[in-house]
């Protein structure tokens, strides 16, 4: 058993760093997109609002697989030749857009979360409305965003796992590999995978938690 | 502009496929209402034994939400549909509905626990010093004054996390369950298009979804809000 466990562990680790490399450039992209998704629902202009939530919903409302599925195989049988994804690039986009509603409904919940009061006095003290969110609206913002923001990253995180199925190479795909050569290791290989998983995820919602007794957080609409 | 169309979406080939489309969609449902009981069943003790003041197991709750919490459903399929059976308590094989069924609701079981603890804290002690002043056992007072209660107030994120659930039953399709996701593949690997594959797929989703929001929706109105 040890001696599956040191010959499998350089291959996993190398599979973690993909996992690790993934996540954090899902988790750039998505926040962006989903900050600004968020902050274009705060404005409630029915012409914005109807085509965002239209968004948040599709992608709610079906399997991060199928979206997966959507860019890697059916956005190039359109045959428009930008939309043409290698595995990479399909996984982090289908992962960051996955991502971003979720951030979206944080940004939006904590934005709302600020008191009325603080964004009326700035826009009576004539700043505009882009102004009054930089400098009053956001900065208070940003901390109920922290706590709930560790949550999501603990999601994507688990959500690469999938992409395992168009062939990047993360730390299950290594983790499958490495079963096919020790076929009569399944536990110790997937506990270890498990365990990867958990050093990774265990700190983050940890730290998620700390951060919520410092800062507070905001409640999501289930 | 049909030529267009047809060679988008072919929807003569989804025809041909529909009983394969409305198996899947049948078998999600059933594995998703399975799941669903083990889930809610797993997630009651769970938060009961969460709440308790005996450490062994007030310990082992929350090491086991911690655990479904820091790993991917994958993982626990994989784990449980390949080591379970190596188990000897058992004396056979899982076949892989059964091990999908299972990590499933074990899986959504760590987060219904998380909700209806939640749920049977927001009752107030008021309600457990009534039912002890008249004679009730602990499981007697859970039964009758403190989880009907509790459930009702959680009943929106719970229908919630059954949403989750829904979409996550599409993993079992990695170690061969047919169901809505496996009927997509289907298609896709005999006919190779994509499209009529997993366009359908997603519109099925899209309509269990739409079916949850309202139920969700319901709740709300009628059970007046969360109480998580």
């Amino acid at each position: 058993m040890f001696d599956v466990i040191l010959s499998t562990m350089p291959f996993l680790l190398d599979g973690l760093w993909m996992t690790f490399k993934i996540s954090l450039i899902t988790i750039f992209f998505g926040s962006l997109i989903g900050a600004v998704v968020g902050m274009l629902r705060t404005l409630d202009y029915a012409v914005i609002n109807y085509p965002l939530g239209a968004y948040i919903h599709t992608l709610r409302g079906t399997p991060f697989l199928i979206h997966l599925y959507f860019i890697y195989f059916i956005l190039p049988a359109t045959g428009i030749s930008w939309l043409q994804f290698e595995a990479f690039p399909a996984a982090v986009i289908a992962l960051s857009l996955y991502t971003s509603t979720y951030v979206a409904e944080i940004v939006r919940a904590a934005i709302q979360a600020v008191p009325r009061g603080q964004s009326e006095a700035a826009r009576s003290t004539g700043m505009t409305a882009l102004q009054c969110m930089w400098y009053v609206v956001l900065p208070q913002a940003v901390k109920l965003m922290i706590p709930p923001m560790g949550g999501v990253y603990v999601i994507i995180i688990k959500g690469t796992s999938i992409v395992s199925v168009i062939g990047i190479a993360e730390l299950v795909r290594a983790g499958e590999h490495a079963t096919q050569r020790h076929p009569k290791e399944l536990m110790v290989i997937y506990g270890m995978t498990a365990l990867l998983y958990f050093a990774y995820c265990y700190p983050v919602l940890r730290l998620a938690r700390w951060a919520e007794t410092k800062f507070g957080s905001v409640r999501l609409p289930s | 502009m049909m030529d267009w169309i047809l060679d988008f979406y072919n929807y003569r080939v989804v025809g041909q496929y529909l009983p394969e489309f409305a198996r899947g969609f049948a078998s999600t449902v059933w594995i998703s209402l399975l799941a669903l009981g083990i889930s809610l069943s797993v997630g009651t003790i769970t938060a009961m034994m969460r709440m308790s003041a005996n450490p062994l197991l007030w310990r082992f709750a929350a090491g086991y939400v911690q655990a479904i919490r820091s790993t991917p459903l994958l993982i626990q399929i994989y784990l449980i549909y390949f080591t379970l059976p190596a188990l000897p308590l058992l004396g056979r094989r899982l076949d892989e509905f059964e091990g999908g069924v299972i990590a499933l609701g074990l899986n959504a079981g760590a987060y219904m626990s998380e909700i209806i603890r939640a749920g049977i804290e927001s009752i107030s002690s008021g309600q457990i010093e009534g039912a002890q002043s008249v004679g009730m056992t602990y499981l007697q007072r859970m039964r009758y004054v403190v989880l009907p209660q509790a459930f009702a107030r959680v009943a929106p994120p719970l229908l919630g996390q059954t949403a989750v659930l829904i979409k996550d039953s599409s993993l079992v399709s990695f170690i061969g369950v047919f169901e809505l996701f496996g009927a997509g593949l289907t298609v896709l690997n005999e006919r190779l298009m994509p499209n009529e594959a997993f366009l359908t797929v997603a519109v099925c989703y899209l309509m269990i979804y739409s079916v949850m929001l309202s139920v969700t929706r319901y709740a709300q109105r009628r059970l007046g809000g969360t109480a998580a």
